[in-house]
């Protein structure tokens, strides 16, 4: 019910920003423009996941090497397609319902990613800029296929995780210096995803698709935007989930060209 | 109903009360005085069918040691001299709440020491430095004896010469106890001579009275002990501060009772055993016992053949001993239903004639499976049949013994997976086991089939670092 209620603010208050940004709307006339906005990003995550019913928790870290396809198609209103190469790290999960239980300690697993972005500039309030950014990226890793070794005959798991992840919520930036622009993004982070893994030992064989989910679903992210030139732009962001007992951590660098 | 007639149903039933109350009482009394005789230090164990006895001690706390805690008011600076005065030497101190362990002469005992200090005044209490295990380690007094389920290199006193095992040549039970340790839904039928229902260290852990298919009633009461033995390997109550731990700590165990006083059988009795069981639920059956025909290698009586099968088609686990006469594998270990077990030593080699003196050595041939621990192995001895000074626990030998230890693991897994089949759980068996012998025979081969049964590689989630 609390949950509930936690989603239900976030959605208000998103709503209401967007009602605000639309009130603007009818006395200011937007400004037309049509800019291509490619980057490349890289971000690291560590994230603590549940599995099992929320029996166990792992850590889970992904590297991801973005390239994104945006464009701002109207001043203040940016879109963006994403593609990727990700790698995923999933040590430490258990596969109990296999008929021999495995433990993945496999190092980073590689994959595709897929997503979009989408910014919106919703007020302004001198200095400050109020907005709403989303996003949501799909990995795709692939399947892969390692030994298990302690058996007294041959054996092997094959592993595939795939992995989803939202982030949505309003941010605010500082625009009172000159080419620098700190902000700060409090979000909406979720995290969820499948874990399959097939087991095979000789004429023996399993298969366990383990969910997985991402402890914590809010966050904040701080950074800054520092435009290099004109068209050139580097940003910067750091991003802190707080969970029981802790928080996971993240940081993202990313280089944006416009023409 | 007249007023006579209901007097007279009032005392049928108080009479009836009574009696049931009587037979409670004296049930009760006759366990009370089993634990206390399992509680008297010094009691021998008998080695069955064996010409020398060994004496088990196992200790509860550190010799030597004793802590004590003198009253608040006592001076600090006088309880050195206080110790001493007990011809005592200070060694460390607990802070905080101010215990001191001291070491104490070896001329008096830790018992007579604390007794001994707790009559001083200036005393707050002594009490002897407990032993404490971590947790996985089950508290039961024999269990550092019992070399098959954790082999430290320990002493085996029980054995010709007190020879030392080798480290870790053993099950891995403690590991794989970290994993499950049993269900209490999980059924061991045990095919033998019966279980002695009545032994304080399984009593809790038997199904039901079972079935007793030699007299033909329900009442599956050991008359021999080799039933009672094999249980206790497989499911003895653990953790219950006596005696020895089983493999299945929480598993049941069904007795079903196929051999008589003198440990034989036929075929009819075995059939029907196994029938039974089946239709009782039993998830897995143990028979450590064998017979050779004349039908030729890998033959077996079709009537114990046809049981056999109806029993794995309603996805029963298997287990049965190899044999013990250094021949070809017994029946029905021979049959492809079942996991033909061969029997190790303190040292994860197989026993033969010549580690046992030409006493006794595990059978072979293409139908073993697996191998375990078979030699010196501690378990329960029925207690009517415990000759005075003897504990009810005893060493004895052999495939039989070895095949218990496979039953449990049987019992564990189908605790842990109950989705897996029977065949399932006989392939992990297999493929889980060390390959021990690999030096002379790598591989599967006809000694211990594919090796020594691992608990740990079994149930314990095994890691997995490299791609293939």
């Amino acid at each position: 019910m609390k949950k509930k209620l936690h989603h239900f603010t976030v959605l208000l208050l998103a709503l209401n920003l967007t009602c605000l940004s639309f009130g603007q709307d009818q006395t200011e006339e937007p400004i037309t423009t049509f800019t291509q906005k490619p980057g490349l990003g890289f971000e690291y995550f560590s994230r603590t996941i549940n599995w099992d019913e929320d029996e166990y928790n792992s850590k889970m870290k992904a590297c991801i090497f973005s390239f994104n396809l945006g464009f701002e198609i109207q001043e203040g209103f940016y879109l963006a397609a994403i593609l990727g190469y990700s790698f995923s790290n999933l040590d430490g999960l258990i596969f109990r319902q296999l008929p021999f239980s495995v433990e993945l300690q496999v190092g980073k697993i590689g994959g595709f990613l897929l997503g979009g972005e989408i910014k919106k500039t919703l007020i302004t309030l001198k200095d400050f800029e109020i907005g709403l950014i989303g996003q949501f990226v799909y990995f795709l890793g692939k399947t892969d296929t390692w030994s298990i070794e302690k058996l007294n005959v041959e054996a092997s798991v094959d592993g595939k995780p795939t992995w989803m992840r939202v982030l949505a919520g309003p941010v605010l930036i500082y625009k009172g210096y000159d080419y620098f622009y700190p902000y700060i993004f409090a979000n909406f982070n979720k995290l969820w995803g499948t874990f399959k893994m097939d087991e095979k030992v000789q004429q023996l064989s399993g298969s366990e698709d383990k969910k997985i989910s991402g402890k914590g679903l809010y966050g904040i992210s701080t950074g800054a935007i520092y435009e290099v030139t004109n068209s050139f732009s580097i940003k910067g962001e750091a991003s802190f989930i707080p969970i029981q007992n802790g928080v996971d951590l993240g940081f993202v660098i990313k280089a944006v060209y416009s023409f | 109903m007249n007023k006579g007639k209901l007097l007279l149903l009032f005392f049928i039933i108080f009479i009836f009360s009574f009696s049931w109350s009587f037979q409670d009482v004296n049930h009760n009394k006759k366990k009370e005085a089993i634990n206390y005789r399992l509680q008297q230090e010094g009691e021998n164990i008998r080695y069955v069918n064996a010409s020398y006895f060994s004496q088990i001690q196992s200790p509860e706390y550190t010799d030597g040691q004793v802590l004590v805690k003198f009253k608040s008011y006592f001076p600090e600076h006088k309880i050195e001299a206080a110790i001493a005065s007990y011809r005592s030497k200070k060694l460390r101190k607990i802070p905080r709440i101010n215990v001191y362990t001291i070491q104490i002469p070896e001329d008096i005992t830790v018992e007579e020491m604390v007794f001994s200090l707790n009559q001083n005044p200036d005393v707050e209490y002594a009490e002897p430095n407990y032993k404490v295990y971590i947790s996985i380690t089950p508290n039961d007094r024999y269990f550092r004896d019992q070399y098959a389920l954790s082999n430290t290199g320990q002493e085996l006193i029980w054995i010709p010469g007190s020879p030392q095992g080798k480290p870790k040549a053993d099950i891995k039970a403690t590991s794989g106890w970290e994993e499950t340790k049993g269900d209490k839904e999980v059924i061991i039928a045990v095919l033998d001579t019966g279980v002695d229902m009545l032994h304080p260290d399984i009593d809790e852990k038997v199904h039901s009275s079972g079935w007793d298919f030699v007299n033909n009633d329900f009442d599956a009461t050991d008359d021999h002990w080799h039933g009672t033995h094999v249980s206790g390997i497989a499911a003895a109550e653990t953790n219950n501060e006596i005696g020895i731990a089983g493999v299945a700590w929480e598993c049941k165990i069904l007795p079903v009772k196929v051999l008589d006083k003198n440990g034989e059988g036929d075929i009819e009795g075995v059939s029907n055993g196994i029938i039974w069981a089946t239709d009782k639920g039993a998830d897995v059956i143990n028979m450590s016992f064998g017979g050779v025909t004349n039908l030729g290698k890998g033959n077996l009586p079709r009537t114990l053949q046809s049981a056999l099968k109806d029993a794995y088609d309603k996805d029963v686990v298997l287990a049965a001993a190899a044999g013990n006469d250094g021949g070809d594998v017994n029946w029905p270990a021979s049959s492809v239903y079942c996991l033909a077990v061969a029997a190790t030593n303190y040292n994860d080699e197989r026993v033969t004639f010549a580690n046992t003196g030409g006493v006794w050595e595990s059978n072979s041939g293409t139908e073993i499976d697996v191998a375990a621990p078979g030699e010196g192995i501690l378990s329960l001895y029925p207690i009517e049949l415990t000759p005075s000074g003897f504990t009810p626990y005893a060493y004895s030998d052999g495939t039989s013994m070895a095949t218990a230890h496979v039953s449990g693991l049987a019992a564990l897994l189908k605790s842990v997976k109950p989705w897996l089949t029977n065949r399932d759980i006989m392939d992990i068996i297999r493929y889980s086991a060390e390959d021990v012998n690999s030096d002379l025979d790598s591989g599967k081969d006809d000694f211990l089939g594919y090796g020594r049964i691992d608990l740990e590689i079994a149930l314990v989630p095994l890691r997995i670092t490299s791609s293939k």
